[in-house]
């Protein structure tokens, strides 16, 4: 049967467990651009929308790429003197584009002047340039400094990772600290469209001069790196989402140290939710939360609902371990043989304390049964993360003709704003700003990079 | 049409030469809620409410300028009390409240058509049309905090009765042991023409064309008072070390994110509550309505401009490409220090800083 199958590819992945030990696949990292001289070019594209719209948009480009929303993430060393220059494609009635870049004393020539930097006007060719020094470590965003309400939320807006001197991608901390140490990092870009007034504007370029109304902004779709549920868990770089390259599933094992990256890129607040346990917040605008110099993260904080606002970055740290279910997340029986600590399930004092080092069960729980009689096929609803069992890394047989988005019997955690009406696209729920993590068995290998 | 009060600016600058940085008098202050008008950029004159300081201590004559924010008191370190007599000119009861210092209050009921008892006031009333009241606060705390009217609030907020009020922990120090050496103020607040138009002309209330406040829909956004895309006397003038307090003010309803370009804010208070840790720094802040939060910048590189802008985007003529301008609403933020090093007197950024009274704290009486 299915479960059997699946049991017996485990044996296997164990087997295989010890020949991968230190050659599971690279930590799970951003996708991004390194480097210290970038090219950007603001361009017009359009974001897809899983509600079937294709929204006109503003973004910037790299070098001759689409334009992208959000920018390229750019991903610099700390020290390292970054350089970008930016021209101006857009359409002559977008008027002139900037960047800037908060958390970086940064100076600005060529192009024209503006209010807060120097400008690249829409002749294509006219280039601004910026340039700072990357400090410090951290995430950090960078946007247009050029009408803001209009070209933020028309999508003019990017991530920073500045990697700590010393970064060692075998070994990687966010900061100069080791308590900054993760395993996977993930970027959360989180912005909202108002969509009619892309419309307008489009209209407005098509008519030649560009006439919304910024304070009347009401966002109706909401995005993580610049895509919509569920289209934010697909890969990065999917072809049919040509001006969207950045994706958001989280993939982790037990006891996996995921550092979010939250950035608030957006004109509104947002409640960042993240299920299946606390995570901690180590940092904020590219400062980890230390007492003093040198002292690590000794302000960190516990919390599951992170309050983004425009302008600010989070760190923070997650892990999932099972710890404190009250039961045994890798199930209980003759049918699902698993030790922690050594210690069979079905040995007669199966309990340890700790957790066990390779599966990172909370062996404490070990052996408890989950507490729930567990209710027949018939009596169930499927839905398409339900891998057959409640039970980590085990399937179980599904009715006839159910499929399941599952295949490693992961844990799905549904990650979102908890302001619910972000969770919908245009009206139609669900969607929005949303993805989920999967906890995948220990044996399980894990896709590439978000 | 109400007739703006127009008065002498003579008197307001009279009182800012005597009343020097730091050396306010007695806190005890006179107050004149009324009307004035404030022009828009593009032109659309708005009825605002707000206050004035009568500036020789008595309501006997009218003088001092409606303006808002109101004028920026301020209580001596060494003085634990603040006395503000208000004698109210507008049309409805006024009050004072400032939250985050505590007082004796005496809220005021009415009884609704239904025969509910309901709160009208949080505290004691000045009447309309020359009433006058006297509230005092025995053992006011430092830091920084919003006076504002505690009648009406969903209307008189927003009609401009509001102000600040500051008190220094010693000298120079904001809080105990937390120095500065320049200070700016910076007020956010917003304003919904329709509301305003439909107060000045008598059609808001119960059976009106306008009876709440519920479909709120700014279209201008203030910085001290000013819709303007520059600003003007915002700004001191900073030196390369100084420590720059700013007193960031959300006397709105939305909540406004200030960024600040090129260097870094550090976060001492909110609501006049000092930190535990008034070391963590920030780029962005969330400043909710009725907050304050008091930060620190330090400028770090002479020649280097600081701005601060609202990161939510917010700009007064929404419309257009930016109202005319090809950038938008900037507060100029804080000037570039001088290459130098050393400190100048009246200097600022070509974005319109402004000297700013050469160090001292920064007025927000404007008009």
């Amino acid at each position: 049967m299915k479960q059997a199958v699946v049991k017996q590819a485990l044996i296997g992945a164990v087997l295989a467990l010890w020949l991968w030990a230190g050659a599971l696949p690279g930590h799970a990292a951003i996708t991004g651009v390194t480097g210290t001289s970038f090219s950007f070019v603001a361009r017009e594209g359009y974001v897809s929308t899983p509600d079937g719209g294709s929204v006109y948009s503003w973004g910037y480009a790299l070098d001759n790429g689409l334009m992208q929303y959000p920018g390229p993430t750019l991903i610099v060393n700390q020290g390292a003197t970054v350089t970008i220059t930016l021209r101006n494609e857009l359409p002559a009635a977008a008027g002139n584009v900037s960047i800037v870049f908060p958390g970086h004393a940064a100076t600005a020539s060529g192009g024209v002047a503006g209010g807060l930097t120097r400008e690249a006007p829409p002749d294509g060719t006219t280039a601004a340039t910026y340039t700072f020094t990357a400090a410090n470590p951290g995430t950090y965003s960078y946007h247009s400094g050029t009408r803001i309400g209009l070209q933020v939320d028309m999508g003019l807006v990017g991530a920073i990772i500045v990697r700590p001197s010393g970064f060692n991608p075998a070994n990687p901390t966010a900061y100069n600290h080791p308590d900054s140490a993760y395993t996977y990092e993930h970027l959360f870009l989180l912005t909202e469209m108002d969509v009619p007034f892309h419309q307008a504007v489009q209209a407005g370029v098509l008519a030649g001069a560009i006439n919304v109304d910024t304070t009347t902004f009401f966002a109706v779709t909401w995005f993580i790196n610049g895509r919509c549920a569920p289209d934010t868990m697909l890969d990065d770089g999917v072809p049919w989402l040509p001006n969207q390259p950045y994706g958001a599933m989280v993939m982790m094992h037990p006891g996996d140290k995921v550092l979010l990256r939250l950035i608030g890129a957006g004109r509104d607040s947002h409640p960042f939710h993240h299920h299946g346990n606390n995570s901690t917040i180590i940092a904020r605008d590219g400062k980890l939360l230390e007492s003093a110099p040198g002292q690590g993260a000794d302000l960190a904080l516990s919390d599951f609902t992170i309050a983004m606002s425009p302008g600010s970055t989070v760190d923070a740290l997650y892990t999932w371990t099972g710890e404190k279910l009250g039961w045994d997340a890798y199930g209980t029986g003759a049918e699902y043989e698993h030790s922690c600590n050594g210690i069979s399930v079905n040995a007669v004092n199966p309990a340890s304390a700790g957790f066990d080092p390779v599966t990172r069960e909370y062996c404490p729980d070990h052996g408890k049964p989950i507490p729930v009689v567990l209710p027949s096929d018939a009596e169930l609803t499927y839905g398409p993360n339900y891998g057959g069992s409640p039970f980590l890394g085990s399937g179980g047989a599904l009715p006839p003709g159910q499929s399941s988005l599952n295949p490693n019997s992961g844990y799905f955690f549904m990650w979102h704003s908890h302001n619910e009406k972000e969770m919908t696209n245009y009206d139609i729920f669900p969607g929005g700003m949303m993805t989920h993590v999967v906890i995948e068995h220990p044996n399980v290998m894990l896709m590439g990079g978000n | 049409m109400l007739k703006p009060v127009r008065t002498s600016i003579l008197p307001l600058l009279v009182w800012l030469f005597l009343v020097p940085c730091g050396i306010a008098p007695a806190a005890e202050f006179y107050l004149r809620a009324g009307v004035n008008t404030l022009t828009m950029p593009d032109n659309t004159v708005v009825t605002i409410w707000g206050f004035a300081l009568d500036t020789d201590n008595n309501f006997a004559t009218v003088d001092g300028t409606v303006t808002s924010p109101g004028p920026m008191l301020s209580v001596p370190a060494t003085d634990t009390t603040l006395t503000i007599h208000l004698r109210n000119t507008l049309p409805e009861p006024v009050s004072i409240v400032v939250p985050g210092q505590i007082t004796t209050m005496a809220p005021q009921f009415f009884t609704d058509g239904q025969g509910r008892s309901r709160v009208r006031s949080f505290t004691a009333e000045a009447a309309a049309n020359g009433g006058e009241a006297t509230y005092t606060w025995t053992n006011f705390r430092p830091g920084t905090f919003m006076y504002q009217s505690g009648s009406h609030v969903a209307v008189q907020v927003q009609m401009g009765l509001f102000g600040g009020v500051r008190k220094d922990a010693a000298a120079g120090q904001v809080y105990p042991g937390i120095g500065y050496s320049r200070e700016a103020i910076l007020f956010f607040s917003e304003i919904d023409p329709a509301l305003h138009a439909a107060v000045a002309g008598g059609t808001y209330g119960p059976g009106r064309a306008m009876t709440s406040t519920i479909d709120y829909a700014p279209k201008y956004f203030l910085y001290n008072g000013q819709a303007e895309i520059t600003l003007t006397g915002v700004v001191p003038t900073i030196a390369v070390g100084d420590r720059v307090l700013v007193r960031l003010i959300n006397a709105g309803i939305m909540t406004r994110a200030p960024e600040l370009l090129n260097s870094s804010m550090t976060v001492l208070s909110e609501d006049g509550n000092v930190a535990p840790y008034p070391i963590l720094e920030r780029n962005a802040l969330a400043l909710l309505a009725g907050k304050t939060m008091d930060v620190i910048v330090t400028p770090e590189a002479g020649g280097t401009v600081m701005s601060l802008f609202d990161r939510r985007g917010y700009t007064s003529l929404g419309t257009s490409n930016g109202g005319g301008t090809a950038t938008g609403q900037v507060i100029p933020g804080l000037a570039a220090p001088p290459t130098t090093g050393t400190v100048v007197q009246g200097g600022g950024n070509g974005g319109g800083g402004g000297g700013g009274g050469g160090g001292c704290f920064i007025n927000t009486l404007f008009n």
